[in-house]
């Protein structure tokens, strides 16, 4: 399993200004799924994938990811389990405007340390991959939203992580870029067994998943097992 | 990491520039009041400047500086000659006298008293028919010291030495060779008008032989102001200037300890040096904060940025280096900026007769001042970047 997790309960805020974001979750992907998490705003999907990425500490659980103990990191070990293991896709791409598209997706593997000139090459790999061949020196600027969507995603993908964490990647798109996105984003981040959880709202890429699920007021509320499918299409 | 900080820096090109300008503007602030302030210094010490034969003074205990004086004894001439080093040793007399020009109007000039047989310190730009005419009786070489418009006498014939009262309001023409003005009530004729260095204060200024000097002051005032010393070959000045102080018990300073006290002086007697030190604090603080701000602006607008490459896995360690990285590159291009286009302002303002020195420590300053108002900035900026959570970056945050 790449997920593990149980009984994660996380809070923010102080007195009477808290607010519940999880309460006492349950959940596990397989490697090599791509899970969707779907709900209303505030239901919690963001902590989720914000812990299961690292990002965050639960106040109370158990979570595994890609078989090590999140809870027992330290600092330094979390920034080293996203450095190594977790490639992220974001709402807004994030991509650096300064940057051209090759140095954008390099951007992993210069944090990671890596040569210049084999970080671009790899980047340039990625692109060509995800349609982009011919583009390394163009700028995010001169591209489309769906185009630097796909940047996002060599990004995601060019240092090798097992564990794609996508927050509301299809928000940003039309229809056809979204499907496009989610197509390519299957293709590329499944083909090497790697695990993807996708928050989205948007319903109409749903069938790419290989599991929906559900979540309201900080818990689950339907969520099939790893096993099986609610994958409508795709 | 550190090329990714500087393309980020350069990326947002009009911010960028912005930020450039600003703190350019600020090094050329902090080296052009530096180069200004220099200048004032340079122009405090003219005298010893131009007493270049002069490698050591001598002076009463007293004296910090050439610009506050006291007279030695008569005596001290002598007792500095017989000091075992000294190759030569001549007088210098140094007073206010107030000069009346033949309208009416009067002024006061700094009287500088020069020895008699060698002229030492006459102006360099008097000509040696200058130096023959300052030894006839009665003749001054005047000089504006940085003045403008004090050393005018009347145009007209018929407003010189009126019989009846003063012509002050009439057209003038600056002073030359054959005018007359009295002095203490005694006439002189001005040999030449010579150009000297500037004097800071400015002030006009008439230099004459000592003997007539001693003709134009009152008696408690003819003696020497300084004893100005030649060392013999192989003497170092500031052996000598020890030798001396211990054998007459006057003050003797070489040359350049002697521009280095009267600088010291004016910084903590000068009144105008410490309103003109405030101004330029408070130039350098508006600057400093300027930039400071400016810099801690642009981490501040790139701090999403930095999430992201937080969220990726960039340690602190990382994104403080880029951030100093950011700081150190504005600051390096910024002060050279400033600093090229201050060394073309102050050529142009010292061309034009303005006091400006670049002397080694104004670039100093603002190189200096600017690095660490940068690094101030980086490390301010710092502080939010490493509070920073990754997670702002995801969309429901």
């Amino acid at each position: 399993m790449a997920v593990v997790c149980q009984g994660l309960t996380k809070q923010y805020g102080h007195g009477s200004n808290t607010f519940q974001a999880l309460r006492g979750l349950d959940l596990t992907v397989a490697t090599g799924e791509l899970v969707m998490l779907v709900g209303p705003s505030g239901c919690g999907k963001t902590t989720l994938v914000s812990i299961l990425s690292a990002v965050i500490e639960p106040d109370a659980g158990e979570c595994r990811v890609l078989g090590q103990d999140l809870i027992a990191m330290t600092p330094d070990e979390k920034t080293r389990f996203r450095r190594t293991h977790v490639g992220f896709v974001f709402q807004t791409f994030n991509l650096l405007p300064a940057l051209s598209l090759a140095e954008n997706v390099a951007v992993p593997l210069f944090i990671a340390g890596r040569h210049r000139r084999t970080a671009l090459a790899a980047a340039e790999q990625l692109l060509d991959r995800v349609g982009l061949a011919g583009r390394a020196d163009a700028k995010p600027g001169e591209l489309s939203g769906g185009q630097q969507q796909r940047v996002a995603i060599a990004r995601a993908l060019v240092h090798g992580p097992s564990l794609v964490v996508c927050d509301e990647p299809t928000s940003n798109l039309d229809h056809r870029n979204g499907q496009e996105m989610m197509k390519l984003l299957r293709d590329t981040a499944l083909a090497a067994n790697r695990t993807v959880i996708v928050v989205t709202h948007d319903p109409r890429i749903l069938g790419y998943a290989d599991r929906v699920v559900h979540m309201d007021d900080g818990r689950i509320v339907t969520a099939p097992a790893p096993s099986s499918s609610e994958r409508v299409g795709g | 990491m550190i090329r990714l900080a500087l393309e980020m820096l350069i990326g947002d090109r009009v911010k960028a520039l912005g930020l450039m300008l600003g703190v350019a503007f600020t090094a050329f602030l902090v080296t052009f009041a530096a180069g200004y302030f220099a200048g004032f210094m340079t122009n405090g010490f003219a005298l010893i400047t131009e007493n270049s034969a002069a490698d050591v003074w001598v002076m009463d205990p007293a004296v910090m500086s050439v610009e506050a004086t006291i007279n030695v004894t008569d005596a001290a001439l002598n007792r500095v000659r017989a000091v075992p080093g000294v190759a030569r040793a001549w007088p210098m007399l140094l007073a206010d006298v107030e000069a009346r020009f033949p309208n009416g109007r009067f002024q006061t000039f700094q009287l500088v008293g020069l020895d008699d047989v060698t002229l030492a310190g006459l102006p360099d730009s008097a000509s040696p028919d200058v130096a023959a005419r300052l030894r006839t009786p009665d003749a001054v070489v005047v000089a504006s010291g940085g003045t403008s418009g004090k050393l005018g006498t009347p145009a007209q014939l018929r407003d010189q030495w009126p019989y009846d009262g003063a012509h002050l309001n009439v057209p003038l023409r600056p002073l030359a060779a054959g005018d007359q003005v009295l002095v203490n009530g005694l006439r002189v004729r001005v040999a030449a008008q010579a150009r000297v260095l500037e004097r800071f204060p400015p002030r006009p200024l008439m230099y004459t032989g000592i003997a007539n000097a001693r003709r134009l002051l009152p008696p408690e005032r003819q003696r020497p102001t300084f004893v100005l010393v030649r060392a013999r070959d192989g003497v170092s000045s500031r052996q000598l200037a020890q030798r001396i102080e211990r054998q007459t018990g006057l003050r003797a300073r070489p040359r350049d300890a002697f521009k280095a006290d009267t600088v010291r002086w004016y910084l903590v007697n000068s009144e105008d040096v410490g309103d003109m030190t405030a101004m330029l604090m408070l130039a350098m603080v508006v600057g400093f904060g300027v930039a400071g701000i400016m810099l801690y602006m642009f981490s501040y607008e790139n701090l999403r940025q930095y999430a992201v490459f937080k969220a990726m896995g960039a340690s602190g360690r990382q994104l403080v280096g880029m951030v100093l990285a950011q700081a150190g590159g504005v600051a390096v291009l910024a002060t050279g900026i400033g600093l090229g286009l201050c060394s073309l302002a102050g050529s142009a303002v010292a061309a034009s007769g303005h006091p400006f020195r670049m002397l080694w420590f104004a670039p100093v300053l603002g190189a200096g001042g600017v690095l660490l108002i940068s690094l101030t900035a980086a490390l301010i900026s710092v502080r939010p970047l490493l509070k920073l959570s990754p997670g702002e970056v995801f969309a429901g945050r």
